[in-house]
């Protein structure tokens, strides 16, 4: 899987969960302060993710990842 | 107490502070950015937002929720740059990893007041540190004041502004007491507390890990506040002592003074053991924190209910002109209590004038009691109780009146609480009330408490009040002095001080230093030989005291390195040469300068001059009797260093053995104003040289004025390098 590909299944799941337009989703969006993720919105981002890519996430280190590109990144490690 | 009246009956003006403050723009701003909102009822973020909307807030609230269009039903904004308006106060409820973004763009707006609600800072480690070292930084960039981070909020019951933005539940009834605390947790509860007792507030705010703005810069402008007659303080840990203390005598002493009531917790005295001197060891962070507060006017105070009681009082009843109280009761038993804790709080339970007593018994049964306390007897109804509290508070004898009322079958309790009340607004002198009892009393209580008459549950606690409202109204009184410098001879001090390194000086060091600076140092000689010794006691004139010099033996008598009344040359000779032996067989490790001799001391009260470094509150003076015992007493005094002589007067006063000192059981009065000046002096020595660590003048023999004062021992430890001067 290319990383556009993996860039526009993030970007899709964000605007699902947080219920965002998708302009407001660019690869520096922080999930809290850009998006307005919640602390609980944070593990359904997580387990949307693993749904869509069909990965399981190391769950402390995936937590850990602030922003869009950051998940397009650390997503990749699993995908490719 | 929800009245808007001041406890001079006076019609309050709305909550203005004199001139423009920076914390104007977090008690009274015209508009105020949430950010961080989320769409989460009982959540911080969203109960915050929602808060200062049912609250009724007077200004313009803007909700700043990425991701949202609106947050109960108001527009929402994705970043606070983006309201177009002007924004006086930010309220910041992101999670701590990103606040300094959200801080970073308040900054950007040109909003200068700040309140960071979140938490995830200093309290949680180095990583939180971090974060609000940034705060901080971003705060100094901008000129932002900042509330917090990691607190409750802020409050302004003000109608013109009816400001809640906290966490707290509910809004609180306006008032004349404002609070500040340190926990946040504790507001909630305080609220809840002051909510069922109709306690008002002016100005509610808790402040959290104190980033920015601190409890000094709060006590200062609630000084300004004309909202604000008793400021309430829960602390629990003081950073910056010396502009807390200096901050609160300018707003409780002289004009528009207004008291402060103090709660500091964390009373440990861990620490304080380890250390090697008397005054260490007594010097603990909590009993340096008492006096000193006491010294700058501050009430400390144990509990919540404390401190209430007292506000309470303080805030909507005239300041009593004295101490003198007049009771009246239906039962005797609790008129005999309340009297006993009257006494007991350093109140007076006066005679009433003849005059009183007759209007008394004009108007009470035969059975009635007409001294004070006045009895009423069981049956009595409101009439009876509101002639008798008239006579009292008329009485010139009586400054001040408690009601006592126990609930027995024949009593109109709410009949007498509007007697109460009726009487009080018309009343020059203060009023309390102890309705006893919980179930049958409680409709006259809230009719006492709705018309800000204090209710206290037990008399005792109504006694306790009134004597710290006597406290407040006797440090008013007192003169604050400032310390002038006395002639010293600070370069001598220097030159022993410069060239000396860390740890003890030995006494002959010490005493050169004290004498400096004009304490009174019995002459000495440190001899090498016994010849020497014998010289030197030759030209001191006999009797002598012979002292080993040693700078690793802190406790010479330990050692039996010291000899007393030595009288002639050959006792001389053998004292110098058993103190080597016997210091040589205790402590064949330490290094021995010689032998110390001096004039031998006539006998005198033992006192302890001592001086430390606190933490928070940097040199310490402190002062007690005892000598050898003073650890075993305890009975010490503490006070600020450089001290005046008022302040220096009221430390040797508050000890509980200071009736020694003034020739108790027909002993000669010692020589006070000469312990005075001593304690200026070791005052002064402390705070011009930072290299003092510890200082203990243990004992000074207090003589009568014709003999006067003279250091007997004396320990100095030094910390390390600089250039032994402070600034």
């Amino acid at each position: 899987m290319d990383r556009d590909e993996i860039r526009r299944r993030v970007t899709k799941v964000v605007c699902q969960v947080l219920n965002v337009d998708e302009d407001m989703v660019e690869p520096g969006s922080h999930f809290v302060f850009d998006l307005g993720a919640e602390s609980t919105q944070s593990v359904e981002l997580v387990a949307a993710f693993e749904g869509e890519f069909d990965i399981e996430m190391e769950e402390e280190s995936a937590l850990a990842v602030q922003t869009v590109g950051g998940a397009v990144d650390y997503i990749a490690k699993y995908v490719q | 107490m929800s009245a808007t009246l001041n406890r001079f009956g006076e019609s309050k003006t709305p909550g203005k502070t004199a001139g423009v403050s920076p914390l104007d723009g977090i008690f009274s701003p015209k508009s105020v950015a949430v950010v961080g909102v989320t769409n989460t009822p009982g959540t911080v973020p969203f109960d915050i937002f929602y808060n200062i909307l049912s609250a009724g807030y007077r200004g313009t609230v803007y909700p700043v929720a990425p991701g949202k269009r609106s947050i109960a039903a108001v527009k929402a904004y994705r970043y606070v740059v983006d309201i177009e308006d002007d924004v006086d106060l930010a309220v910041i409820v992101f999670p701590a990893d990103v606040v300094d973004r959200a801080l970073q763009q308040c900054g950007q707006k040109g909003i200068r007041a700040v309140i960071v609600i979140s938490a995830g800072f200093r309290e949680v480690g180095p990583e939180g540190a971090k974060r609000e070292e940034r705060l901080k930084n971003i705060c100094a960039d901008y000129g932002i004041s900042l509330i917090g981070p990691n607190c409750l909020g802020a409050i302004n019951t003000d109608p013109k502004v009816q400001l809640n933005a906290s966490f707290a539940r509910k809004m609180p009834l306006a008032g004349r007491i404002a609070f500040l605390s340190q926990s946040g947790a504790l507001c909630t509860a305080v609220l809840d507390y002051a909510r069922d007792k109709q306690i008002g507030f002016s100005k509610f705010v808790s402040f959290g890990n104190k980033a920015g703005v601190t409890e000094v810069e709060l006590i200062e402008y609630l000084h300004q506040d004309t909202s604000t007659d008793a400021i309430l303080l829960y602390l629990e840990e003081i950073r910056e002592g010396r502009r807390l203390i200096d901050a609160a005598r300018r707003v409780t002493h002289g004009p528009g003074a207004k008291p402060i009531l103090a709660i500091k917790s964390g009373r440990t005295i861990q620490g304080a053991a380890a250390a090697a001197s008397h005054t260490g060891s007594l010097a603990g962070e909590d009993a340096v924190c008492d006096e000193i507060f006491r010294e700058a006017g501050i009430l400390r105070v144990t509990s919540i209910e404390e401190l209430f009681n007292a506000a309470i009082l303080y805030a909507y009843q005239p300041m009593p002109a004295g101490e003198r109280l007049g009771i009246v009761t239906n039962a005797g038993g609790p008129g005999v209590m309340a009297t006993d804790a009257a006494i007991r709080e350093g109140l007076l339970v006066p005679r009433l004038e003849e005059s009183t007593r007759a209007k008394l018994k004009a108007t009470l049964p035969a059975t009635a009691n007409t001294k004070n306390p006045v009895d009423v007897i069981g049956d009595a109804r409101a009439d009876r109780y509101m002639a008798a509290l008239e006579a009292v508070l008329d009485d010139p004898n009586v400054d001040q009146g408690l009601v006592i009322l126990t609930p027995q079958s024949m009593t109109d309790i709410e009949a007498i609480a509007r007697g109460v009340c009726q009487i009080a607004r018309g009343a020059t002198k203060p009023i309390a009330c102890s309705f006893m009892g919980a179930t049958d009393v409680a409709p006259g209580i809230h009719l006492l408490q709705s018309a800000n008459i204090p209710h206290y549950i037990l008399p005792e606690w109504g006694c306790a009040a009134m004597a710290a409202v006597q406290e407040i109204r006797r440090w008013r009184q007192q003169p604050l002095d400032h310390p002038e410098p006395l002639p010293v001879d600070q370069a001598a001090a220097r030159a022993v001080i410069d060239r000396a390194e860390e740890g003890y000086l030995s006494e002959d060091q010490a005493l050169a230093v004290l004498s400096a600076y004009g304490l009174p140092v019995p002459a000495n000689h440190v001899a090498r030989t016994a010849n020497e010794a014998v010289a030197a006691a030759d030209r001191i004139g006999y009797p002598v005291v012979l002292r080993v010099v040693s700078p690793g033996i802190v406790h010479k008598s330990e050692v039996k390195g010291v000899v007393l009344n030595v009288g002639d040359a050959s006792a001389v000779r053998r004292a110098y040469d058993e103190i080597l032996s016997r210091v040589a067989a205790a402590a064949p490790e330490a290094e021995v300068r010689g032998v110390l001799v001096r004039r031998m001391i006539p006998a005198g009260h033992e006192v302890i001059l001592g001086a430390k470094r606190d933490p928070a509150f940097g040199p310490v003076l402190m002062f007690g009797l005892g000598g050898v015992f003073v650890e075993l007493l305890k009975d010490v005094t503490f006070g600020l260093a450089p001290i005046g002589p008022a302040s220096a007067t009221r430390m040797i006063e508050h000890v509980k053995a200071f009736r020694l000192l003034q020739g108790a059981r027909g002993g000669e009065p010692a020589d006070v104003a000469g312990i005075r000046d001593c304690l200026r002096r070791v005052g002064q020595l402390v705070s011009d040289f930072e290299r003092i660590a510890e200082l203990d003048v243990n004992p000074l023999i207090a003589g009568p004025s014709r003999i006067g004062n003279t250091v007997a021992d004396v320990r100095i430890r030094l910390g390390a390098g600089g250039n032994g001067e402070s600034e």
